[in-house]
């Protein structure tokens, strides 16, 4: 079984009635790139959202198992000391709390998860050294590691904390929501960079955006197409190609026409 | 005693004779009530009770002197003697009073005076406390620390602090009010920071859970002068402290930065002023505070900018967070501007842990509980952090964390 199976995933903003995710069915596997396109507004952040845990949406129907396990019945931190990650489109600030501190704090909990329940923290020098590589990795400057995760960052050193953190923690699979938005071309390059490094036989990885600029960098195994809160086609890698030059509206012809 | 000081006391008696125990139609007391408590119930005595003091945080290390006050009286008194060496004096209120009126008379009664009841109740009835001078130019690194401590369960205690810094120079003192046992507090502070001194202040309100803590602080900063004054309230039933400065000389800069947890029904009543009397003065103002159970937490807090007081920039802010839904945090800014040409600037706020915040913690690993209280670290720290000392900063932190029960 693939490690991470969507079935027919519907959900609502908490509380209402509106639907966003119409039925949603993927199925994504250690080593693989898949890229999500769609418009702004399709739900793509939602979808991301929702197998994370968030609590502003209640899911309405279908299943997803993570590692043959029913994730849904998973509180967030439970999911991501599962092997889940989400690299958010607009990560949140944590004042007070350093970045060194933060990551420290979450990768313990990692190491926390054993089912007999034991308590391994990192070594600190351990940790240091491997907190100073991966930001090495990612260009980001030293000091940088004694401020405030996220707060009074610009939105391209917010995406590269993301990185960063995924880079600490080494999900299983991870989705990242629009992580090149809010990036310059050097930010772009070194991100991808970063990401291609990260990934490979043993994480997967969910890629959320609605241009096609980081697929130039990350190249997808498969593309989804999401509009209005269902994929409504799924293809290789030429079918970012062929939105890039087609445009969503033309795709969503398609639909009808290809009866996806 | 001294003439001087039988004088003070008696213009303080006849002022507490004749002011009644403020009630909810003084605008002060709207949101902190006093009715069914028996003031005469505490027994006033200047007795000190002998032993050491428990519960202190900064007690511990190198000091420049130390003086603790249990009960009505001193029980301890030390001095550096290279600090005495450079002139500096401190030691007990009470036998400094008689011995070195000179520097006595000419501040106590005349920072905070008599207008209003408790501190005109202290005035008659402070019975010990603690006085630091510093001379002109001499600069002291260690710190001073003074611990007052209600021993006897039911005693009152009114203590009585004179800090006096001479130009230019410089000091730390700090000041913490130990659990003890339950009783009734009283007391006042009075701070005169001379031209371009630095005095760091500060205050450490640890009271007994069901004791009654009343303070009036009150400085005044000199030209080019700072004060650094840093307080952390966690203790007491109820009652009120006035932190006030009073920006007298030109380019002067007041900071206080603050954090409290209040637990329980307890009830917290912060009344701050940053008062500028002088043109091109800096005040800065920060508390944050964390509300538990059916804790109350009133904070009022003024900007007056006097006429000709040009170049002012003031600034206050009160955060709170609320860690239950029967909590309450009532944060009063209020600015007084009687001038052109100023900056004042005011920010309030109350409400819980943000969900969204806790469920990116989460999205980390990181489980509820640990993720709330990280959240509830990172919202004080952001106050503590503008505490320049860190040893002073980390046991504030330890402080207040060790509050809340998450
Ligand atoms: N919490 C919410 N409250 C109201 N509307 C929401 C909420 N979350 C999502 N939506 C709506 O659902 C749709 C999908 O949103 P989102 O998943 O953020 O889209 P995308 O990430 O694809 O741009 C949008 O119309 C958005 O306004
Ligand atoms: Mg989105």
């Amino acid at each position: 079984m693939p490690d991470l199976v969507i079935r027919n995933l519907h959900a609502n903003i908490a509380d209402s009635d509106t639907e966003i995710l119409k039925g949603i069915d993927l199925e994504l596997s250690k080593g693989e790139i898949h890229a999500i396109m769609g418009p702004n507004g399709s739900g793509k952040s939602t979808l991301s959202h929702v197998l994370m845990g968030h609590p502003g949406y209640d899911v309405t129907a279908g299943e997803v198992l993570f590692e043959g396990q029913n994730l849904l019945d998973l509180g967030a931190d439970e999911r991501s000391r599962a092997g889940l990650f989400l690299s958010f489109q607009y990560p949140f600030a944590v004042p007070g709390v350093t970045v060194a501190n933060f990551i420290r704090m979450a990768v313990n909990a990692h190491r926390k998860g054993g089912p007999d329940g034991t308590d391994d923290p990192i070594r600190i020098p351990a940790y240091r050294k491997q907190l100073m590589e991966a930001m090495e990795l990612l260009e980001i400057d030293k000091s940088m590691a004694s401020r405030s995760l996220n707060d009074g960052f610009s939105g391209g050193e917010k995406k590269r904390f993301e990185i960063l953190q995924m880079a600490m923690l080494k999900p299983k699979i991870a989705i990242l929501d629009e992580t090149d938005s809010g990036l310059d071309i050097d930010a772009l390059r070194i991100v991808s960079e970063g990401i291609n490094r990260l990934i490979g036989p043993d994480m997967g990885a969910l890629i959320i955006t609605h241009y096609q600029r980081i697929l130039d960098y990350v190249t997808p195994d498969h593309v989804h197409i999401l509009m209005d809160g269902r994929i409504v086609r799924s293809g290789g890698a030429e079918l970012a190609h062929e939105l890039e030059a087609s445009g969503y509206a033309n795709i969503s012809q398609g639909v009808s026409s290809d009866g996806v | 005693m001294t003439a001087w000081l039988e004088e003070r006391r008696r213009t303080a008696a006849e002022q507490n004779e004749a002011l009644a125990i403020p009630s909810g139609a003084d605008e002060h007391w709207r949101f902190t009530s006093l009715r069914g408590i028996d003031f005469a119930a505490y027994a006033s005595s200047e007795q000190a009770a002998a032993g050491s003091p428990e519960g202190a945080i900064l007690a511990d290390g190198d000091h420049a002197g130390r003086v603790v006050m249990r009960d009505g009286g001193v029980v301890l008194e030390q001095i550096d003697p290279s600090v005495t060496a450079q002139g500096v004096v401190f030691g007990s209120i009470k036998r400094l009073a008689a011995e070195r009126g000179d520097l006595v008379e000419p501040v106590l009664g005349t920072i905070v005076g008599y207008d209003e009841k408790f501190a005109a109740e202290n005035g008659a009835l402070w019975t010990d406390g603690a006085l630091l001078h510093v001379p002109a130019g001499v600069k002291v690194e260690l710190p001073f620390h003074v611990a007052y401590e209600i021993a006897t369960e039911g005693a009152a205690q009114h203590w009585r602090l004179i800090i006096s810094l001479g130009e230019g120079s410089e000091a730390t003192l700090v000041e913490e009010h130990l659990p003890g046992r339950p009783g009734y507090a009283n007391g006042v502070a009075e701070l005169v920071v001379a031209d371009r001194s630095h005095l760091t202040y500060v205050v450490v309100q640890d009271r007994h859970d069901q004791s009654l803590h009343f303070a009036a602080h009150r400085a005044e900063i000199g030209h080019d002068a700072t004060l650094e004054w840093a307080a952390c309230s966690t203790g007491s039933k109820t009652g009120k402290t006035r932190m006030e400065t009073r920006l007298i000389g030109a380019g002067s800069t007041g900071r206080l930065s603050g954090v409290f947890v209040v637990d329980q029904k307890r009830h917290l009543d912060l009344d701050t002023t940053q008062e500028h009397d002088a043109p091109n003065a800096i005040s800065d103002l920060a508390f944050k505070g964390v509300l538990l159970d059916q804790a109350r937490s009133v904070w009022r807090g003024v900007i007056r900018v006097a006429e000709g007081a040009h170049g002012t920039d003031a600034y206050q802010e009160n955060r709170n967070l609320l860690l239950s839904p029967n909590a309450r945090a009532d944060s009063i800014p209020g600015l007084e501007i009687d001038t052109n040409d100023v900056r004042c600037t005011h920010g309030a706020t109350a409400g819980p842990v943000d969900p969204m915040l806790k469920f990116y913690l989460r999205s980390r690993g990181i489980p509820p509980l640990e993720a709330e209280r990280m959240i509830v670290e990172g919202f004080l720290e952001d106050a503590l952090e503008r505490i320049p000392n860190e040893r002073i900063r980390t046991a504030l932190t330890t402080a207040v964390m060790r509050r809340i029960p998450l």
